[in-house]
């Protein structure tokens, strides 16, 4: 464990928590990736917006090398992860460093995918547990403040089965954050959820985001982009067509494109 | 009736369990062993692994166990190869060669339950476990193979309880477990149906016992499929 936790003191050298340079990715013929760049310093908070196919779940997805890129480099607080050139493409040159990086970095998935043979506490634990190798006890009391946190403290021994989706997405929420991550990564977040279960994530989110904390989010959201997002990031076919703060980009976007985006 | 025959003929077979009993979970532990190296080759998607695992599968589905307890018993000692190495002390026990045998066909079953249950693991839990920075090894044994073995446990159980009555084939290499204390009965009193009768009736308790055991196993991996009798469960926050 030897990245620093969290945010606030400026560094002297400001080392991006997430940094992505030319990333490619490509299936067979069809690049999805055509060349993205993109920083995150400590306590961003980046909505990667675009329409479905623009690449923004698989740049997402990039990061933490749940897809491998076909080009490019991605660094997390200022390592970089190292490839190699295989037979069927570049693949990761060291696996033990990949699984070390994505410890600090949290992942919130579309579809929740809490472990359904465990419950809501032994998801939160599971990490932190077994990967980070902390005391049992201290897992469990940190894990039970973010459930308290995220505002299902009353579930924890209920499986995942038992839940509404809210709950299970903030249930999701919290067992990101018991990696202590440097990074959350979300993959959109509310999508799979009925309207009415909606707005009990973003409520959550907004928090973790006020808090200061790291968050790089694939989202629908625009209320969410506008109000909470320190930059908003617009993707379009694989390269990022706007980028900037998000009030210059709702209001006085050059892109032709995203304000097509933005009127539907 | 002859209550007092068949309770003798109980008597007389009971000796038979504990043999039964050996061959049929000591064949199955083995068994699943071999199983889950099986299942893990034929996923492996290395092809000389998967063909080496299709082949075996093919082989042991596609032969009678009891062709395959002769040959094993019978057909092994014809090569001298095999009674001069090493494993022939083992090899030359009808004992082992039954469990040997028992073992190797419930591993082709065995293998394709185990796969099954191994395939039917979301991708996103398995996502969900590499993303958090688990190894290989850990997201195998912390997640994949708990939901797997969840899932092919059913599927287990009625494997499991064919292998107990597999193990009757035993006596035709001279064990006597049930079956083999039941027609050495039968050639001494000529009351096979009597016999047959009451070792059916001794396989049906123990796969009674079987049974329950397995449901009480299943009840207890399976509490993340149980509806909750707690009503509050289901309730949403917005609902309040």
């Amino acid at each position: 464990m030897s990245l620093p936790q969290q945010q606030h003191e400026p560094a002297d050298e400001i080392v991006p928590a997430v940094r992505i340079r030319d990333l490619r990715k490509a299936y067979g013929a069809f690049e999805v990736l055509k060349g993205v760049s993109l920083d995150a310093n400590d306590g961003d908070v980046v909505s990667i917006l675009g329409s479905s196919g623009s690449g923004k779940s698989t740049m997402l997805r990039c990061i933490n090398m749940l897809e491998t890129p076909t080009g490019g480099e991605v660094s997390i607080g200022g390592e970089t992860i190292r490839m190699k050139q295989t037979k069927a493409g570049p693949k990761p040159a060291d696996r033990a460093q990949v699984d070390r990086l994505r410890a600090h970095v949290g992942m919130v998935f579309q579809s929740f995918n809490l472990w359904s043979h465990k419950t809501v506490l032994e998801n939160v634990i599971e990490a932190p547990l077994h990967v980070q190798g902390r005391s049992r006890a201290e897992c469990v009391e940190e894990a039970k403040e973010l459930l308290a946190k995220v505002g299902i403290g009353d579930k924890l021994n209920h499986y995942p089965i038992h839940l509404s989706g809210g709950q299970q997405q903030r249930a999701a929420i919290a067992r990101a954050l018991g990696q202590r991550p440097r990074v959350m990564l979300f993959d959109e977040p509310t999508s799979a959820l009925d309207p009415e279960l909606v707005g009990e994530v973003l409520k959550v989110m907004r928090a973790l985001a006020e808090e200061g904390r790291t968050m790089l989010v694939v989202t629908h959201e625009m209320g969410f982009a506008r109000e909470v997002s320190s930059k908003v990031v617009f993707l379009h076919k694989g390269v990022v067509e706007e980028e900037g703060r998000p009030d210059k980009v709702f209001s006085s976007s050059r892109s032709e494109r995203l304000r097509q985006f933005l009127m539907r | 009736m002859d209550f007092s025959f068949f309770l003798s003929a109980f008597l007389r077979l009971l000796p038979g369990v504990p043999l039964t009993l050996q061959l049929a979970f000591v064949s199955v532990g083995l068994g699943m062993v071999l199983a889950l190296i099986l299942a893990l080759l034929r996923l492996s998607r290395i092809r000389p692994f998967e063909w080496i695992a299709r082949a075996y599968i093919f082989l042991f589905r596609s032969t009678p166990l009891l062709v395959q307890i002769f040959l094993i018993y019978y057909g092994l000692s014809q090569f001298p190869t095999v009674r001069y190495s090493v494993l022939w002390p083992i090899l030359r026990q009808p004992y082992w060669c039954a469990i040997i045998a028992l073992a190797l066909n419930t591993a082709a079953y065995g293998s394709e339950i185990i796969r099954g249950g191994l395939r039917s693991v979301p991708e996103g839990q398995i996502e969900a476990a590499r993303a958090c920075g688990m190894s290989r090894i850990t997201v195998f044994r912390r997640i994949v193979l708990p939901l797997a073995i969840r899932q092919a446990l059913p599927a287990y159980g009625n494997e499991i309880i064919l292998m107990v009555k597999a193990t009757a084939l035993a006596s035709v290499i001279t064990m006597m477990e049930i079956t083999g204390l039941a027609a050495k009965l039968i050639s001494e009193s000529y009351r096979a149906v009597e016999v047959f009768v009451v070792a059916g009736s001794i396989y049906l308790i123990i796969n009674y016992v079987i049974t329950r055991v397995i449901h009480l196993l299943e009840y207890w991996l399976t509490p993340h499929l149980r509806s909750v009798s707690t009503p509050v469960v289901i309730e949403r926050e917005d609902a309040a």
